[in-house]
């Protein structure tokens, strides 16, 4: 509606004019002020995460994974002798509110940015952290529209998309299923995941015999269900976030379909087995980066979260957990916070030990290897796949 | 393209129809008589959706968390008239006092109600998405090789029934006719003896209660309410209205079918991406053609 699309204007134009002001501060005074280059006080990490909206349950999982983190790092003596604190944003997973959200990061002076979980809205801050020489370390959204400027601040902490792509392409071949229905919700992140997998089994065992983008925020899917019904598939692919997911494997079900469904990991959660209906959600797969619960030895860890937070850890805990150990880690062998020497050492870190193993960037700021798990859903929730 | 397949397509668009058709009619019905676009109007579907919500998660402790089609009559029926006195109160106070003012002013205060609803759900029930703690089944029938569950059914005729009922209570009653002739001509009807403020709250009570029950129907079938669902079936009812001719309510639901019925055959022709673009392509050809809708009476301009 008018009004909508008028504030929404207005929202990007307050966050551009405070990106520019505080890039123009930092240009011309380089390295004398604002938080980047402080050498006392503590240590600010920034994280832009969707507290309100649709993906609005993944923001506390990911800012108490980076508390944990924090508070066992200053415990400890904090880093440089510092301490550090964590300030977070809501970016509601919508590009122009994660816009005013990084500016508004980047005036409060943060050194190092931890957050971003929508890819979409992850996207527009790349260059407004970028402009303010801030490393940013990823923790969640993987989109490889993420890393195809190769900005030399952006480093993903998650698989990537082409990644993820590859282990439900791989696992579609391995199950030998024949035919394979990708759906997506035309965001940068689950169109991304749909169009490689497609990529991925060119030639393949596994045919692709329906692909098509459904729009987000809708009720009925009825039409595509119709759609990949008549294809008659053997698996459909679902690479949207969670809510419509839950919605399309209850209209699956609904309309007789009896296949396998699987989900990419923006619908791993477990409202998505509340709104598909428990009996739906039996056995659907998924492609999921690890999560604490599909860790092993991930139980210390846990018991360690609920006692700080008083409540379970979720997706992207752990790898905002590490994003702040890796902030942390480069920032000590940087020496200082400057964010060219930052994201050097981010750069040189080799062995580093986190959750999906030792870390290394590859020259295109990506994980060496994606440890995507395969999920099936029993009972309530998401579980190993054996 | 078989004819199972034709046969379905033509279900799915008569479901989703049925449901654009409930909430076009509200957006008639107070266009037909102020001449306003109440774009809060979609906000009180979620409004009945959330007040549908509310009950059966008071009342789940009584019905024991089966949800039969009675039950849901019941729950609507209340929802109803829950959100046709919010639709009452947002005409008392947001409009009618504007009611000699500009009419781009009335457009704004409509689309200031609306964020009010929806950002007053949002507060009051939290930003994520809420689940109907009933469920309707999956238990399906086939007609013809087209498949259609019970629920889908069920929906469709009290969708079919509270279409008739209105459209029955604005051609036969007393306030019916008192509505139609408020359409045509309000100062000639105040000078009449007809008290046109009271008419005008039952036509907010009436649309908004229809909107209610839409919201509730959606919450029971689709399983997952939220805030801003409203958003987006306030838009595409506001265009079923405007295909069936806007003021008219035969056209209201006559347009909200052949909006379904594009997208039905939209998602099949050319993909979901490329369903909306479809529908409303065609919305563009078809007003230029036919500016005043499928039903659609001359506009005449009131100055």
């Amino acid at each position: 509606m008018i009004g909508k699309t008028r504030i929404g204007l207005g929202v990007t134009a307050v966050g551009v004019a405070l990106a520019l002001a505080s890039c123009g501060g930092g240009g011309l005074t380089s390295d004398s002020q604002g938080g980047a280059a402080a050498t006392t006080g503590d240590i600010l990490l920034g994280m832009v995460t969707p507290l309100s909206g649709s993906s609005a349950a993944i923001g506390p999982y990911m800012k108490n994974g980076a508390q944990l983190a924090i508070n066992e790092l200053n415990a400890s003596g904090g880093v440089l002798g510092r301490q550090l604190k964590l300030v977070a944003e809501d970016e509601g997973c919508d590009p122009k509110t994660a816009a005013a959200a990084a500016a508004k990061l980047v005036t409060a002076g943060i050194s190092v940015s931890v957050g971003g979980y929508c890819s979409s809205a992850t996207l527009p801050t790349l260059s407004i952290f970028g402009k303010a020489n801030i490393p940013m370390i990823i923790p969640a959204a993987n989109s490889t529209d993420l890393i195809k400027d190769k900005l030399p601040n952006v480093f993903l902490l998650n698989g990537t998309g082409a990644q993820q792509a590859q282990a439900a392409a791989d696992f579609m071949k391995s199950a030998g299923l024949k035919a394979a229905a990708l759906v997506d919700d035309n965001t940068s992140y689950s169109k991304d995941i749909t169009t490689r997998t497609a990529k991925d089994l060119e030639g393949q065992s596994t045919k692709v015999v329906n692909q098509q983008s459904v729009t987000a925020g809708e009720q009925d899917y009825s039409a595509a269900v119709t759609a990949i019904l008549r294809a008659n598939p053997d698996i459909v692919y679902w690479t949207g976030y969670y809510q419509e997911g839950g919605l399309i494997i209850k209209q699956l079900r609904a309309a007789g379909y009896k296949g396998k469904i699987m989900v990419a990991d923006g619908s791993v959660d477990k409202q998505l087995v509340t709104i598909a209906g428990k009996d739906n959600a039996q056995g659907v797969l998924a492609t999921m980066t690890q999560t604490p619960q599909t860790i092993p030895g991930g139980e210390t860890w846990i018991a360690s979260y609920k006692k700080a937070f008083n409540a379970d850890p979720g997706p992207y805990s752990t790898q905002s957990y590490d994003a702040v150990r890796v902030a942390a880690e480069a920032i000590k062998n940087a020496g200082n916070t400057n964010g060219k020497d930052v994201i050097a050492a981010l750069e040189k870190i080799d062995g580093f030990k986190i959750f999906s193993g030792s870390l290394k960037f590859t020259p295109e700021h990506t994980l060496t290897n994606g440890g995507f798990d395969i999920l099936v859903v029993k009972g309530d929730d998401f579980a190993l796949n054996n | 393209m078989d004819f199972e397949y034709l046969l379905q397509l033509i279900l799915n668009g008569l479901f989703v129809g049925s449901f654009y058709g409930l909430v076009a009619l509200g957006y008639s019905m107070v266009y037909g008589i102020i001449k306003l676009l109440n774009f809060a109007h979609g906000d009180i579907y979620m409004l009945g959706a959330f007040s549908g919500y509310t009950l059966l998660t008071i009342g789940a402790g009584v019905i024991g968390g089966q949800a039969s089609i009675a039950v849901l009559v019941v729950i609507m029926l209340i929802a109803m008239v829950l959100t046709g006195t919010v639709g009452l109160i947002l005409e008392r106070v947001a409009y009618r006092p504007l009611r000699g003012a500009p009419r781009l002013s009335v457009l704004i205060t409509a689309v200031g109600a609306s964020f009010a609803l929806e950002y007053g759900i949002a507060v009051s029930f939290g930003p994520n998405p809420r689940v109907y703690p009933v469920r309707l089944g999956n238990e399906a029938f086939t007609i013809f090789g087209a498949r259609l569950t019970y629920a889908q059914l069920a929906m469709m005729l009290i969708a079919v029934a509270l279409m008739i009922g209105l459209d029955q209570a604005v051609r036969r009653t007393r306030s019916g006719r008192a509505m139609r002739a408020i359409s045509q001509d309000p100062k000639a009807c105040l000078l009449m003896g007809i008290n046109v403020d009271s008419v005008i709250t039952r036509t907010f009570f009436i649309g908004s209660a229809l909107a209610g029950a839409a919201g509730v129907m959606s919450g029971a079938y689709y399983g997952k309410i939220d805030f801003l669902m409203g958003f987006i079936i306030g838009l595409k009812a506001f265009t079923a209205a405007v295909i069936g001719g806007i003021g008219n309510l035969r056209g209201a639901v006559l347009g909200a079918i052949v909006l379904g019925l594009l997208e039905s055959f939209g998602t099949a022709w050319l993909g979901s991406e490329w369903r909306d673009v479809f529908a409303f392509g065609f919305l563009i050809l078809f007003l230029t053609v036919r500016p005043t809708g499928l039903l659609g009476e001359r506009v005449t301009e009131r100055v």
